[in-house]
């Protein structure tokens, strides 16, 4: 009712633009401005600089650029390959199985992250698996919170796909081999992206498991971000936000281009 | 090559799609598989293909016995209800698949794509992907991806139940060109629409419930049905409940002589029994429950009052005199362009409604009006009526 008269729409209007506004776009501005800032004393950020981005974008934290995306590249392309075969799996198991496959995947989404981490710490940090205090803990880690979501992902569109497909390739003296490689993956290739984007877009900013397991040696941008607001560092922690956030989004546009047209029907 | 199927029954958890289907296809023949929706028909050609496996039974082909052979063996060409083209690959390569999967040479793979593609008339959409295609080309294609391999047995799924009447008029008539261009084949083609299935088929198999009811040459099974489901599903016969008596039945009181139950004509020998539970009890028995079964186009109607330009040519008139004329009255009539379809209902027999098909151009009595109703014995079969 209130939306039909004008006062009405007005006054919803303004109210999605406050929240909007405030909640949402307010402080990526306000983490750019930081990025720049010499000084923020008063309201507005004085003396701009780039000496915070230039000290982003060299020695530790420039390392940890790299490590984020060698992680989010590892862990991601491994998600992706495990759970579109889980996936294509479960779709020919028995039923039973397959909603046991189901709920397994959809564990770590439900398990808070830091819960994860600290039971893959506990977990590797004692033979016969000593994985503590090398990249593998952290790649592990961001494997098993990202697999659940390409799981997700490819399993939906699976649903969506006629075995029809399937039957008739084979009708025609496919091998299964053929069938998976020629028909199903090629079928599936718009939610396999998909699936890659969304994992790499969600490791490249994951925290809470990463903080409990990672080594020294293997420190990713965000837990940089976090250790650097610790230690008061707030302005370069803002520029470091800013790079995270730039190059998350190169990642997430390249990976919907290689999409391409979309072939579900 | 010959498709046969011995006992093949296949069961979804507890869902019975098909129960016990015998059936020979030979190599050139079509045999319609025709049903109502959820009869089998689709589960018998997954079997024949298969893409599902039998709880019992065995099937063969060529007389080596394939029920344990996965489909990619079969050499079977399939077209299914969805048509199923790839989406990912253009028309050209659909048709290709099977001769890239049986790793001929480019060459050939080629020639023979622009082979099937001009055979089915659509040589021109090569390049097309399939969403790029009307329903009908899609369908085509679908035929020539199956017909690319050379099966010695194609399998239709309803081709044409997707498409539009006029639509699907044109491509029944290329599938019976199609049939003469590959007259070896043997093809086994499920439709739920008898008229497909008369033009088509050779053989017709009617299904029910998961079983075969009849099977038997397309002619046969229209003029002389051998089961009232067949009788009414295949061209819509009126089934009007009569007795035997001396020298013929004996229908709402009045005897049609010269007619008699022949063994043939009663259900039993095509696998139906089961349905017929009065059926069985002998030729020639006096009491079982039978049904007189005659087609609409084969019933002549006049007026009763009896004048001789009527549409009957039986000019007597007052239907008591007439031997094989029921006096009725004329409840409905539809127009249908090249006929019309009345409805009556004989005297004496309230429940039961007569459907006759007469041309247009003769004059038609009045709805309401009272009617003679002429059967002619030699239009009229005698089936069992369902035990139910
Ligand atoms: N995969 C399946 N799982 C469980 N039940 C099935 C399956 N496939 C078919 N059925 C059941 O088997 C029966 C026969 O199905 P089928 O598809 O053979 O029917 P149909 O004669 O082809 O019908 P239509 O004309 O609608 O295509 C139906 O009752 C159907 O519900
Ligand atoms: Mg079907």
């Amino acid at each position: 009712m209130l939306l039909w008269t004008k006062p009405g729409k007005i006054v919803t209007w303004i109210a999605f633009a406050l929240v909007f506004g405030v909640l949402v776009l307010a402080p990526f501005i306000v983490v750019a401005a930081a990025a720049f800032a010499g000084s923020w004393n008063g309201v507005f950020p004085s003396s701009p600089t780039t000496s915070h981005l230039a000290e982003a974008l060299s020695g530790d934290e420039l390392a940890s650029l790299t490590v984020s995306l060698q992680t989010a590249f590892l862990g991601g392309l491994l998600a992706v390959v495990l759970g579109t075969w889980a996936a294509l799996a479960a779709r020919n198991a028995p039923k039973p199985l397959a909603r046991f496959a189901d709920a397994l995947h959809h564990l770590p989404i439900a398990v808070p992250s830091v819960v994860v981490g600290l039971s893959l710490l506990v977990a590797f940090s004692r033979q016969p698996v000593l994985l503590n205090g090398t990249k593998w803990i952290v790649v592990i880690a961001h494997l098993v919170l990202m697999v659940a979501f390409s799981y997700g992902t490819v399993a939906a569109a699976l649903q969506r796909t006629n075995d029809a497909y399937a039957e008739v390739a084979a009708s025609l003296g496919a091998s299964p081999a053929r069938v998976l490689w020629q028909i199903r993956l090629p079928m599936l290739r718009p939610a396999i992206v998909s699936a890659a984007s969304l994992s790499i877009a969600l490791s490249m900013g994951e925290v809470g498991a990463t903080i409990m397991v990672y080594p020294a040696s293997w420190r990713t941008l965000p837990v940089s971000v976090f250790a650097l607001t610790d230690r008061g560092q707030t302005f370069t922690a803002a520029a470091e936000s800013l790079v995270l956030l730039a190059v998350t989004v190169v990642l997430v546009v390249t990976l919907d281009r290689l999409r391409g047209r979309s072939v579900e029907r | 090559m010959t498709v046969r199927l011995e006992d093949v029954t296949v069961r979804f958890g507890q869902t019975v799609a098909l129960e016990g289907l015998d059936l020979t296809v030979a190599a050139g023949e079509t045999v319609a598989l025709l049903g109502p929706s959820g009869s089998g028909k689709s589960t018998a050609l997954k079997a024949i293909a298969g893409f599902v496996r039998p709880s019992r039974g065995r099937i063969w082909l060529a007389g080596a016995d394939v029920t344990d052979v996965p489909p990619a063996r079969r050499g079977i060409g399939v077209v299914v209800q969805q048509y199923a083209l790839f989406p990912h690959l253009r028309v050209a390569d659909n048709v290709a698949f099977g001769l890239r999967a049986a790793r001929k040479p480019k060459a050939e793979v080629a020639r023979r794509v622009a082979e099937v593609l001009e055979m089915v008339g659509m040589a021109k959409y090569a390049r097309r992907y399939p969403r790029e295609l009307s329903g009908g080309q899609q369908q085509r294609v679908a035929i020539a991806r199956a017909l690319a391999i050379q099966p010695p047995v194609l399998l239709l799924d309803e081709p044409l139940a997707a498409l539009d009447a006029q639509l699907r008029a044109d491509m029944l008539g290329e599938l019976q060109k199609l049939r003469r261009e590959v007259p070896d084949v043997a093809i086994v083609y499920v439709t739920h629409d008898q008229s497909e299935a008369l033009a088509l088929a050779d053989r017709i198999a009617v299904m029910r419930d998961a079983r075969l009811v009849d099977i038997a040459p397309a002619a046969d099974l229209y003029s002389a049905p051998p089961s009232a489901f067949t009788a009414s599903f295949l061209g819509g016969a009126n089934l009007l409940p009569v007795e035997v008596v001396e020298g013929g039945v004996r229908l709402a009181g009045q005897t049609l002589a010269g007619l008699r139950p022949q063994a043939a004509t009663l259900p039993g020998d095509a696998g139906g029994a089961s349905y017929q539970g009065a059926g069985r009890s002998g030729a020639g028995g006096r009491s079982e429950a039978l049904l007189l079964c005659i087609r609409p186009h084969a019933i002549k109607l006049s007026d009763r009052v009896g004048e001789a330009d009527a549409v009957g040519e039986r000019g007597e008139g007052g239907g008591a005199t007439a031997g094989d004329s029921w006096p009725g009255v004329l409840v409905g009539a539809q127009w249908r362009g090249a006929s019309s379809r009345l409805t009556c209902v004989i005297d004496g027999l309230p429940a039961v409604s007569v459907q006759v098909d007469v041309p247009t151009g003769e004059c038609l009595p009045e709805v309401g009006a009272k009617v003679s109703i002429e059967l002619p014995v030699e239009a009229c079969t005698l089936v069992a009526a369902e035990g139910r």
